[in-house]
């Protein structure tokens, strides 16, 4: 293989490890980060593109990998803080967390906040459509025993359920409420810790 | 010599160093753009070349694409004589306010600290001080 044939194959190999890299990105702006990735190595190497040349220039530039993890950082971290989608703040929350020990105890705390709002919000659900199996359940036989209980079986309940079909607004409101709060407390934390690129930092210094 | 299987540890007022500059990168780009539109080695050169920055290459082009997004530069694929494009960057209205507000921040508060530093200047410190005693 002669010099620039494999030179040329190491470029292609970086620039293609980076665009699979990239993949979670929009199709147009990974183009856009390639093709000027790609312009930056040629101008780097314009007039020697030995082996030599572009190795040190592509060392420059760090891993494929890292690069990209730089970018995909700071790309999702700022689409969570414009964005109203829980989704892309759970992916961005979870990626903060393989990043940093802050990132970790957001992602602990935002994890139990949806779960204890999201099994309310659920049982608010479950009393409308099962409100016989489902909802409080207090068993009392003094003076022998009592129990209570807050959840949903396959048949009725046998005890005795004191709130009734109140408890579907206030299951609704409750976890949605604290779905809601949740939400905003990762919003709010993304914002927070990000500013200014304390988040992204947490890739950048390294080198 | 070095031995490779123990890298050195860095100083601690080196990392410092390191944060800092990391920390002045941005101002810097928006500085570099100020006269004119240039693409990403141009910037790194000029930012090599007007001050003592060492600056990560792979650290730049996902910081240039940031500052895009947060509107503060907008580019442009121009094509050049080299035989490939290049993507210019200029300062967006936005982004001129931004580094003016940056300057006047980076130079109060430069002037503060010149001000409580000036005990420590090598000039004002005895040299017996700075000699390391056994």
């Amino acid at each position: 293989m002669t010099n620039a044939a494999e030179s040329e194959k190491t470029i292609d190999e970086y620039l293609a490890t980076l665009r699979r890299q990239l993949r979670d990105l929009m199709d147009e702006d990974v183009r856009d980060i390639v093709e000027e990735i790609h312009a930056h190595i040629l101008d780097k190497t314009s007039g020697d593109r030995s082996p030599e040349k572009i190795a040190s220039a592509l060392n420059a530039l760090g891993s494929p990998q890292k690069l990209a993890l730089r970018y995909h950082t700071d790309e999702l971290l700022q689409r969570a803080q414009l964005s109203r989608s829980p989704a892309l703040l759970f992916r961005s929350i979870l990626r903060w967390a393989s990043l940093s020990l802050g990132g970790m105890i957001v992602f602990m705390l935002s994890g139990v906040g949806y779960c204890i709002g999201g099994v309310i919000f659920v049982m608010g659900l479950l009393k409308a459509f099962f409100p016989r199996q489902a909802g409080l359940n207090i068993q009392y036989d003094p003076p022998h025993s009592w129990s209570a209980g807050f959840g949903a079986g396959s048949g009725p309940h046998t005890g005795h359920d004191p709130i009734g079909l109140w408890l579907i607004p206030v299951c609704l409101v409750l976890g949605g409420g604290i779905l809601f709060l949740t939400f905003r407390f990762g919003i709010w934390t993304l914002r927070f810790f990000s500013r200014p690129r304390r988040v992204a930092a947490a890739v950048a210094v390294e080198d | 010599m070095n031995d490779p299987r123990n890298p050195p540890t860095p100083d601690p007022a080196e990392k410092w160093e390191v944060q800092l500059r990391k920390g002045s990168l941005e101002l810097a780009i928006l500085a570099a753009l100020w006269e004119g539109p240039l693409y990403g080695l141009e910037i790194l050169r000029n930012l090599e070349s007007g001050s003592d920055l060492v600056v990560v290459e792979g650290t730049v082009y996902p910081l240039l694409t940031r500052l895009r997004t947060l509107g503060l530069l907008e580019s442009e694929w121009v094509e050049s004589d080299s035989g490939h494009p290049r993507k210019y960057y200029r300062l967006t209205n936005a982004g001129r306010r931004r580094a003016l507000a940056m300057t006047r921040i980076w130079n109060r508060f430069s002037a503060s600290m010149s001000s409580l530093l000036a005990p420590l200047s090598p000039n004002a410190v005895p040299q017996e001080t700075l000699e390391e005693k056994p």
